[in-house]
């Protein structure tokens, strides 16, 4: 995204302006309006459409959990989502801050350091896949960035293509589910993001009951033997020690998805993520399903 | 000396006893029964159906059933022990914070290094259980482990523990959560491994409980007595006490914290008429088992399908307050904990020139917290622009801080000035966690409550907590130790109810985990004025009421005499500061120890008379908590410390030293 040899007279005019402010978090090379955020699934937008993004939470976590879109150093640390630092907002001097419903409470404080627009992914009854690219198109539209719509698009096509290569196989019900500890996990219903995949894949949901906000948790491994059918797809990050002590388990051995080999673990994904998330969740879904199936 | 260990409770004789066996052992039975016939069933084709069923039949329901059994009957035994050789009927892996301990040591090693834990997960629990139970021992070893002092203690241990553990979980996100929500008591099982390496403990236990059960009969004597008899004495309390730490943190790290059930299962076993150490060795663990395998049951059959109601863990801790309620008559603390009230270390002869100084002092602090801070290149001082673009996130919260500060170090000082008490503070009396009860309560029922009914509910909920536990010491003539025992029960009760929806593990939970960790750094325009409107309105009628505060330690008697009239008086009192300690609890958590420790500094510092130490009481309050404020936004910048966790790490020791200081003849 950002281009080599930019060290450009503005840059440098920038950083020599904010003697006390984050000088060097001008990101050097980029252009637009420099914009914040304290959400997560905001924060993945706004990198993946090549916004000039200055400040966002919990990005140690977030680089391990969401990993995709790669966060560049030179965006400042705002500390935990629940208690951010609006000191280190203020010095990095954002043109441009996106909330959610989620931080709203944070909306008076946030609006004395700059406009601040709030676009939620995830509102109790609604589609959160709408929502997302809902919420893209239009912070694509507030900064003239035709990346946004681009991918929406790309995306959308994407699922269908995945679609249509999964149609022909058997149609198993899938389980997405993060491990908490050895005897429990969090199920994502279809009123989730992963929910939400699953159905523009044309794939049901194993999980029929129900969910708060979302998610249900915890719920006790055993459960699995009453979706014998299914899929069960595992998302990181999960504590490896339990992931062990589950998968060396005799009642795991005996679960019919695991005897006949119906068992996926992907890569990390947030799980209150936006489009990225979304993109990523079908990829790992439909490139593990197909090699399954090839097997 | 007397023997302080009660075991009157079944004195009308063993037929009596009979009736409370019968009624639990029917029930188990029952519930375990309705829970066979109403498990939910697998769907799909008959014959996948079956063996599944089978699987779910021989691989959960039994395994749990015996893991309730198995850990009920562990930590049954390990607080029978402890209750006997600390010759104390409230002491248990909770109220001993060896729980906390545990859960706080699995928690930093999930943290630091989450492979590590796997083949560890025990010992981690063990070394962390032990650690804080001695910290518990050291701090009341001077006190020659007189109860009360203990169970001080081992709440203090048990509030800083936890909140350390909430602390590290919002640092880490989801991921550190699995300890505190996932792991919250649940005794669901896959397999029988946890039972097999739980069962084999609970027998080493036993045998090991009645092999020291002669020198534990001589150990509820007096210690020279034990002596005497030529018991080596240390050295078998040191026993008993590592054997009852290794069962409980055992259980601990299988199936996670069981709240209360070492208290809930002697005292059970006393109730059916168990009366020599041998009896109560063997009912205990049994009443263990039965009432965790009934709580679980009910769990189960209350929940829906698959999902359980509440952790086992979570159900049981509710059993806590109420049982130490129960338990309050037969707590005879042998040393007086009171650290004398009256007689200062000096008195002020000018005071009006010391409130001076510690006014000035405040408004040091203020402007260091104003205009010092930090950024990515280090230290600065902000001045001119830079400062008023600052200035709305630093006011708040500073203002916040301060108004906060104040107002828990006036409720501090009403508490302690109107039950005589030098320990009482809105921490100590479990009104803090009576307004996160009231909280919890709002969440629950009312979804996402809005600032103003969240403040209105933990107002309801400290006014409760308040109202409950003065009855209950009234009753008991207001005896200091009876009243921080009761403070301490209405604390664990209340800690239960949050627990509950913490276990949910929502978007309500993480509400609740971000009040309890204390942060400032949310703190708007709404926070700053409801905290100088709140300091000025409930502070104000308290300067005239500082008559009342001198004359209300002196005792009913003497104030009647006096021409008070005492109950309105204390009411108005109470009300008062249970109003403050809400809001403040609101503003900046449930454990900031600030109510505490103000009004102490206040006549350490010289202030005796209530019209003195009350400003100064304002002062010091105010100054402490917005030090720890600063502290805590410039220590692990940009991530920052919840300043009520700060404050109750400087709190905290404080109060355990002033409860370790030897009572001047």
């Amino acid at each position: 995204m950002s281009k080599p040899f930019s060290l450009t007279r503005r840059a440098m005019l920038a950083g020599a302006a904010a003697l006390l402010a984050t000088a060097g978090r001008s990101r050097a090379g980029q252009s637009g309006p420099r914009v914040a955020t304290l959400d997560w699934a905001l924060i993945e937008t706004l990198l993946a459409i090549g916004a000039n993004v200055v400040a966002g939470t919990e990005l140690r976590q977030f680089r391990q959990v969401a990993v995709a879109p790669e966060v560049p150093g030179t965006v400042a640390d705002l500390g935990l989502r629940g208690t951010p630092n609006f000191e280190v907002l203020r010095f990095a001097r954002p043109d441009l801050i996106f909330n959610s419903n989620f931080y709203a409470w944070a909306d008076p404080l946030m609006s004395r350091i700059a406009p601040v627009e709030s676009h939620s992914v995830y509102v109790p009854g609604q589609s959160p896949y709408q929502l997302a690219e809902k919420a893209t198109l239009a912070i694509g539209e507030r900064l003239q960035l035709a990346s946004a719509r681009s991918l929406v698009d790309e995306l959308s096509e994407r699922l269908d293509r995945y679609r249509r290569e999964l149609a022909d196989g058997n149609d198993r019900p899938i389980l997405p589910i993060n491990l908490g500890d050895a005897r429990h996990y969090r199920v994502f219903g279809s009123d989730s993001m992963f929910g939400e995949v699953l159905a523009r894949l044309g794939l049901s949901n194993a999980w029929t009951g129900t969910t708060s906000y979302s998610a249900m948790a915890p719920v006790g491994i055993e459960t699995l033997a009453t979706m014998p059918d299914a899929w069960i797809v595992l998302i990181p990050p999960h504590p490896e020690d339990a992931f062990r002590a589950l998968t060396e388990g005799a009642f795991w051995k005996a679960l019919p998805a695991v005897r006949e080999g119906r068992v996926l673990t992907i890569g990390s994904v947030n799980p209150y993520g936006a489009l990225p998330a979304a993109g990523r969740f079908a990829d790992f879904l439909a490139e593990g399903l197909s090699s399954a199936r090839n097997r | 000396m007397p023997e302080t260990v009660s075991l009157s409770a079944g004195n009308r004789g063993s037929r009596t006893g009979v009736v409370p066996i019968v009624v639990l052992g029917l029930a188990c039975v029952l519930s375990f029964a309705l829970l066979l016939v109403y498990r939910p069933g697998v769907p799909g084709d008959p014959a996948t159906a079956a063996a599944l069923d089978d699987l779910l039949f021989w691989n959960s329901l039994l395994p749990r059933a015996a893991i309730a059994l198995i850990s009920g009957a562990a930590l049954g035994l390990a607080g029978a022990l402890l209750q006997r050789v600390l010759r104390n009927p409230i002491a248990d892996a909770s109220t001993l914070g060896i729980a906390s301990g545990a859960e706080l040591a699995l928690t930093l090693g999930l943290s630091f290094s989450p492979l590590l834990i796997g083949a560890s997960r025990e010992l981690l629990a063990f070394g962390g259980g032990l650690a804080a139970l001695l910290v518990v021992l050291v701090l009341s070893w001077r006190r020659g482990l007189d109860p009360v002092t203990v169970a001080l203690s081992g709440m203090i241990v048990s509030l800083i523990a936890g909140s350390l553990s909430v602390t590290t979980i919002l640092a880490r996100g989801e991921y550190a959560m699995s300890i505190h929500i996932w792991g919250a008591g649940s005794l669901s099982q896959q397999d029988w491994s946890g039972v097999l390496s739980l069962a084999p403990r609970l027998v080493l236990g036993f045998a090991a409980a009645l092999f020291l059960s002669r020198p534990l009969t001589v150990l509820a004597l007096d210690d020279a007595s034990a002596k005497s008899l030529g018991v080596a004495l240390q050295t078998v309390r040191f026993a008993i006490l590592l054997l009852a730490v290794w069962l409980s943190a055992s259980v601990t790290a299988t199936v996670g914290i069981i709240g209360f059930l070492g208290l809930a299962a002697p005292t059970f076993a006393r109730l059916c008429g168990a009366r020599t150490t041998s009896q109560v060795m063997l009912a205990a663990p049994l009443a263990g088992g039965a009432i965790l395998l009934l709580a679980d049951c009910l769990t189960q059959l209350l929940g829906s399908g698959f999902s359980d109601f509440v952790p086992a863990g979570v159900a049981t801790a509710l059993l806590g307050g109420p049982l130490l309620l129960f338990l309050l008559p037969r707590v005879h603390g042998f040393s007086a904990v009171t650290v004398e009230a009256g007689a200062g270390i000096r008195r002020l002869g000018e005071p009006g020139r010391m409130l001076i100084l510690l006014a000035f002092l405040l408004v040091v602090f203020l402007g260091i917290a104003l205009v010092f801070g930090r950024n990515d290149t280090g230290w600065n001082i902000a001045t001119g622009a830079l400062l008023s673009d600052l200035l709305p996130f630093r006011l708040p919260r500073i203002l916040v801080a301060m108004g906060a500060g104040a107002m828990l170090g006036a409720a501090g000082l009403i508490m302690q000035r109107v039950t005589g008490n030098p320990l009482a503070s809105p921490e100590v009396l479990g009104i803090s966690s009576g307004s996160g009860a009231g909280l919890t309560l709002a969440l629950l029922f009312l979804g996402f409550p809005s600032s103003l009914l969240m403040i209105a509910s933990m107002a309801f909920g400290a006014l409760a907590a308040f109202g409950i536990m003065m009855v209950v010491a009234a009753r008991s003539g207001l005896s200091a130790e009876r009243l921080l025992l009761a403070g301490i029960a209405v604390g664990a009760f209340s800690m239960a109810i949050v627990s509950i929806v913490l276990a949910q593990g929502d978007m309500r939970s993480y509400t609740l985990l971000t009040w309890l960790s204390g942060s400032t750094s949310r703190a708007g325009t709404f926070e700053a004025w409801t905290a100088l409107i709140s300091l000025a309105v409930l502070v104000a009628p308290l300067f005239l009421m500082t008559r009342w505060l001198s004359i209300l330690p002196l005792g009913s008697g003497l104030s009647r005499s006096v021409g008070l009239r005492i109950m309105p008086s204390r009411l108005v009192l109470a009300v008062l500061a249970a109003l403050m300690t809400a809001i403040a609890s609101f503003l900046v958590g449930p454990l900031s120890l600030t109510g505490l420790i103000a009004p102490h500094l206040a006549r350490l510092i010289g202030f005796h008379r209530p019209a003195h130490q009350l400003p100064a009481t304002l002062l010091i309050g105010a100054g402490v908590l917005v030090l720890a404020d600063w502290l805590s936004r410039v220590v692990i910048y940009p991530y920052q410390v919840p300043v009520g966790l700060f404050a109750a790490l400087i709190g905290g020791p404080y109060l355990l030293w002033l409860l370790t200081r030897r009572e001047q003849p």
